[in-house]
């Protein structure tokens, strides 16, 4: 009886424990890149408008860890995909993951000790979806975030207050590609990452 | 003697059933925890049902696991590939030439005059007194909360908004103070901010066509007539004479601009068409309230 108990407990405890450690592997993934985005950006030596060069470097560095942004820019693309050339389907994943870093680095930099909270994941075959949300002074934010695994977890959506990032940028390019060649809708993408690097500091974005 | 012998297997299987017991019991908490998130309430199915407007999202042949929320998204029958947010967000938009001349006009509404004089005020007053005059203004808009509660036949919700409501007036400095906030109902009651046009679409009502609106910004004609309704349940739109109704409005405006300066300069920065990213957003972001 004293064995059977034993092996009984043992092996529930083994169940126990890898499930954990199989729930918590996105998550974990997820978590310690969005500490790592964290710690940048809480670094003292790192604030200040002169150091904002390098500060960059180090976030985009930190996001192009666990971002997935072919499978991001395949997804936004959604059919206008498939009649990409191979050559302007690198172009685009290269000049849109550049927006989207230009422009989440800024959001980030508004970034204000709000604390992260993790409400849980869910995982079918290699995806995950995960729940957080951000608390901010006078509300708090659900921000989900949807993982794909490749090699290893990589986020490739965003939903804030239940808007996906993918399926908003989809809605814009098809709107564009309807109307537009592959190339003119790259060359937009480019233009507007030209035109936030001009005016750096300037909130208002002529559109 | 003889009890004694008997007692220590007996202590010993005991003592082993009770650590099986605490295990199960820590598997178990530790499956609640993990998976806490994972039961959802009763919530409509997330697939569209009949997807009417044959659209480009459509032809998109991969089919997402989830939808917005989180809802696994139940084996899509063919050409079922839409969530019901996507559906939401396919909204005709047949005035789009119209709309989009307000969209420019509310813009520059906001970056010439919103944006600056939300500015100016956000430097005289520090964040905490303007919190307090959000809480106020929010403390007022009541009726609109508990009238499309109740019409969503939500009693609960609404028992909550009303104890919110007597216990921030009363207490709360009239409403100044949201001294609530902290008190969690006994039972999850869901979102509690609602308004009628979200109702509207609780019981099903589709949005028919987006619009845009001088002044109020993006709107649905389903929104639009909520919005209409709202008006006569919001006590500041019965302040005398009419145009101190408008200012107080206008005034509450400008302190909930001056706590979200940036962040539509982050989505319009963000966006190859504003336009577009802006409706997408909305239709979602209502579609979300609905169900919250």
């Amino acid at each position: 009886m004293k064995k059977f108990s034993i092996v009984l407990g043992t092996l529930i405890l083994t169940v126990c424990l890898c499930s954990t450690a199989l729930a918590g592997e996105a998550q974990d993934r997820l978590k310690v890149g969005i500490e790592n985005v964290i710690n940048i950006l809480a670094d003292a030596s790192l604030k200040g408008p002169a150091k904002r060069d390098v500060r960059q470097q180090k976030l985009r560095a930190v996001a192009d860890g666990f971002f997935d942004w072919r499978e991001l820019s395949r997804r936004a693309a959604a059919e206008g995909w498939k009649k990409f050339t191979p050559k302007q389907q690198d172009d685009f994943v290269a000049s849109f993951s550049e927006l989207l870093q230009k422009t989440y680095v800024r959001k980030l930099e508004k970034y204000n000790n709000e604390k992260v909270e993790y409400l849980g994941e869910q995982i079918a075959d290699n995806q995950a979806f995960l729940k957080t949300q951000v608390a901010l002074k006078d509300k708090t934010i659900p921000i989900n975030y949807v993982m794909i695994k490749h090699s290893q977890w990589m986020v490739y959506d965003v939903v804030v207050e239940g808007v996906s990032l993918v399926k908003n940028y989809r809605t814009q390019f098809a709107k564009i590609l309807s109307r537009e060649t592959p190339d003119a809708l790259i060359l937009r993408i480019k233009d507007k990452i030209k035109s936030l690097d001009a005016g750096k500091n300037v909130d208002d974005v002529a559109s | 003697m003889m009890s004694h012998e008997k007692a220590t297997p007996m202590h010993i299987l005991s003592r082993s059933l009770l650590a099986t017991l605490a295990l199960t019991l820590l598997c178990s908490s530790v499956a609640l925890a993990t998976g806490a998130a994972q039961t959802t309430t009763a919530a409509p199915a997330s697939v569209a049902q009949k997807p009417e407007a044959p659209s480009l999202l459509l032809a998109y042949g991969d089919v997402d696991i989830w939808d917005e929320t989180g809802q696994i998204i139940k084996k899509p029958a063919k050409g079922e590939k839409m969530t019901m947010s996507d559906a939401a967000a396919a909204t005709p938009d047949p005035l789009e030439g119209w709309n989009r001349m307000w969209f420019g006009f509310n813009d520059k509404l906001y970056f010439w005059a919103m944006k600056p004089v939300a500015q100016g005020y956000s430097a005289v007053i520090p964040e905490r007194p303007r919190i307090w005059v959000g809480n106020f203004f929010h403390n007022l808009m009541f009726p609109v909360r508990f009238v499309s509660l109740m019409l969503q036949g939500k009693p609960d919700a609404a028992a909550v908004e009303t104890s919110r409501f007597i216990g921030n007036t009363a207490f709360g400095l009239g409403g100044f103070a949201d001294i609530t906030a902290d008190s969690k109902p006994y039972k999850p009651i869901g979102s509690t901010e609602k308004d009628l046009g979200l109702t509207f679409g609780y019981w099903g009502m589709d949005n028919g066509m987006y619009l845009v609106w001088p002044f109020i910004g993006p709107s649905s004609a389903r929104d639009t007539v909520g919005y209409a309704g709202d008006y006569f349940l919001t006590p500041i739109s019965y302040i005398h004479p009419w145009y101190w109704s408008v200012a107080t409005k206008g005034y509450d405006k400008i302190n909930e601009v001056s706590m979200r300066i940036g962040d539509y300069e982050s989505l319009k920065e963000a966006s190859v068409d504003p336009y577009e990213a802006v409706r997408d957003a909305y239709l979602r972001n209502r579609y979300k309230k609905i169900n919250d």
